[in-house]
């Protein structure tokens, strides 16, 4: 359904991580690793970002676009994704729509964030928590969970970061919080890891893609 | 769905494109500012039939309609028995059109409302009516209790369908203007006018920023009168040329039928934009209370006109819902309504054989699919309308997106050269007179057409603001 999540096709469509961590066998021959596919999808989620601050979009408009692409490439090897460049923009449109397989609703965490945070008492660290569910674009998590579980596993990074005690308010949710967690942890370690990004292993994997 | 590629490598113009194989064409049924609607069996179950509405091309830079990006956006997600179903979605690379299918409804009410009122002058039957409008609210019930708002409800979106399992079943279609209305990003006025003039809530006429399911509601009340009295219930004339919620002749057509609205009837009137602005017209004016239901015909005590009268409440904050129509006394008294609202459950009562879609077999859908880079289809005809006579004016002569298949016909039956057309449409897919004939019937047909809709689409913007409000 349109409004509701649980009977959305985004539902339907939720990946296993797995799925989403998979190099195509054509990228695979050309020697694209999966942290290659990942670093790809990063550069492509930066781009989308910032030719959005060129045309002043809101988050959200941001947010579909990146998620599009994503499942995009979940979908697809870059052969058929790189076809896209080439020619006109107009056309790629109705290729992404084919590739989307015309599923174009997309539900985001912003949309619980600011009722959550104040509902926790965290009103303060609305900027931190925005600012992290913003990151977790780079990743491929909205492919994988649903996106008020992405909002509470920023909230709960964001109160480890404040050093706010909100056990209690995490218990009374009705949420699985092992998958809270495990989402955070993701978060983690991808700020781990972005440390270690340079601009070379980037290109680097840029390259390994058709031309 | 949409598994076909176009067939980009052909540029053989007799090789269809592969999605195309899996139906076979009848003809034309329709065609409005949005594009062209054919009729189609599908190959491997002929007993169904198929809707497909083609968009045009989009011309340089705009990309995909913001109407057909809507209604795949909804129609993909939603599933309702009183939602017309989206059967798939097909594109044509080659020359970049873009293609809808939709299971196929034979009838729709503005063609059962004229078949009463033009044809056997008689109204419809009280089963009927009501069988269509619970199906029509338990449609809207889905849609609105989802935070969809369709935007667009008239008689011509209103589908009911044919001969079949679902015989008589209503399917509330052409969601080119429906959006979801939970958390815009920007005020929904700035998706600029919605809901055809006759059937717009006051609200929006008078420049409302903000608007709620409620304009819906306003819809399916002027739907319910008309459907009670054949007519359209405010038929105010349109300003066109500008594209302007605010419409001066259908308030004042609004007004002297449910009187004039004050403050108390209505808190935040005052509010509203237009309202505010124009003393001199709306306020200087006085409006005697008329009454409903002297031209509805029905005793204020009567449930049904206690029913459309809560659908016609000035103020959206009091307007019934869709949830609580479908609880309202009118549909606890006899006669109950049915599934089939065609076919009165009752032996013995008459029943009323609607005509059927006419078919324009001599345009063939494969003449509009360029297998080379896009081309805007023409309508193939500079001629506009410039005869707004009364009946053009009581016919659809509003700026509208192109319902799946209640548009403009290729002709009003009635006018002389209907039967021709008509009776060559029945031969489903067989040219009885041969292309030439063909040919010139549909091109007189839709010299007619032309000139009773008098389309502002077909010659002016109809609605630039939404060209231009892309947006999810």
């Amino acid at each position: 359904m349109a409004a509701n999540f649980w009977t959305s096709s985004h539902y339907k469509q939720l990946h296993d991580p797995e799925d989403v961590d998979v190099v195509h066998p054509l990228d695979k021959d050309r020697g694209m690793t999966l942290e290659d596919f990942k670093l790809i999808k990063l550069h492509m989620s930066n781009y989308i970002a910032r030719l959005a601050q060129n045309v002043k979009v809101r988050q959200r408009v941001v947010a579909t676009a990146i998620t599009y692409m994503r499942r995009v490439y979940a979908r697809r090897n870059s052969d058929e994704r790189y076809r896209f460049e080439i020619k006109e923009i107009l056309e790629m449109e109705m290729k992404i729509l084919e590739a989307l397989n015309y599923y174009l609703v997309v539900f985001h965490p912003y949309r619980a964030l600011s009722q959550m945070l104040q509902d926790a008492g965290m009103n303060d660290a609305t900027q931190l928590t925005w600012g992290l569910v913003n990151d977790t674009y780079k990743m491929d998590l909205i492919l994988i969970h649903p996106p008020h579980l992405i909002a509470l596993a920023c909230i709960y990074i964001a109160s480890v970061q404040k050093d706010k005690e909100n056990t209690a308010w995490f218990e009374e949710l009705r949420v699985d919080m092992n998958v809270v967690k495990n989402i955070a942890i993701e978060i983690l370690d991808f700020y781990d890891s972005h440390k270690q990004i340079t601009d070379e292993k980037v290109n680097a994997a840029m390259n390994k893609l058709p031309k | 769905m949409g598994e076909g590629r176009g067939s980009n490598s052909s540029s053989n113009s007799n090789n269809k494109p592969e999605w195309l194989e899996q139906y076979d064409v009848i003809g034309k049924i329709g065609e409005g500012t949005y594009g062209l609607v054919f009729l189609a069996k599908i190959k491997s179950n002929r007993s169904k039939s198929i809707a497909i509405k083609k968009f045009k091309q989009s011309k340089d830079g705009d990309g995909v309609s913001p109407t057909a990006i809507r209604e795949i956006m909804l129609l993909r997600e939603i599933s309702h028995e009183n939602v017309v179903k989206l059967a798939n979605v097909h594109i044509n690379h080659a020359d970049m059109s873009l293609y809808l299918a939709f299971d196929y409804a034979e009838h729709d009410l503005y063609e059962i409302i004229r078949h009463h009122r033009d044809k056997v002058n008689q109204s419809i039957n009280q089963y009927t009516v009501k069988s269509i409008l619970w199906q029509l609210l338990n449609g809207l019930n889905y849609l609105h209790s989802n935070w969809i708002v369709h935007r667009d409800l008239k008689p011509s979106n209103i589908l009911v369908m044919g001969d079949g399992e679902e015989h008589g079943v209503v399917k509330i279609a052409d969601f080119g203007l429906a959006r979801i209305y939970q958390a815009p990003l920007k005020p929904l006025s700035e998706n600029g006018v919605v809901v055809t003039i006759w059937y717009r809530a006051p609200e929006l006429l008078l420049g409302a920023k903000h608007y709620t399911s409620a304009v819906d509601m306003w819809a399916v009340g002027c739907i319910f009168a008309e459907l009670l009295t054949l007519k359209p219930l405010f038929q105010g004339q349109e300003v066109k040329g500008t594209p302007n919620p605010f419409q001066l002749d259908q308030l004042d057509k609004i007004f002297k039928v449910l009187g004039h609205p004050t403050q108390e009837k209505w808190p935040t009137l005052v509010n509203l934009p237009h309202w505010q602005s124009d003393l001199q017209h709306i306020q200087g004016h006085t409006y005697n209370n008329a009454g409903l239901y002297t031209v509805v015909h029905l005793s204020p005590k009567n449930p049904a006109y206690d029913l459309l009268s809560k659908m016609l409440e000035y103020d959206p904050l009091k307007r019934i819902t869709a949830a609580q129509a479908l609880e309202h006394e009118y549909f606890r008294m006899e006669p109950l309504p049915g599934c089939n609202a065609l076919i009165p459950p009752q032996p013995g009562e008459k029943v009323v054989n609607y005509p059927t879609r006419p078919v324009d077999t001599g345009t063939d859908i494969e003449g509009t699919i360029s297998l080379q880079p896009s081309q805007p289809v023409s309508s193939g005809n500079s001629m506009s309308g410039g005869m707004a006579g009364p009946h053009v004016m009581q016919n659809r002569s509003m700026p509208r997106p192109m319902p799946m298949v209640g548009m403009q016909r290729m002709q009003p039956p009635g006018i002389p050269a209907y039967n021709l057309a008509s009776q060559a449409g029945m031969g489903g897919g067989v040219n009885p007179g041969g292309i030439p004939m063909q040919r010139g019937v549909a091109a007189q047909a839709h010299q007619q057409q032309q000139m009773r809709r008098k389309d502002p689409n077909m010659g002016m913007p109809g609605y630039p603001p939404q060209q231009k409000s892309r947006r999810f």
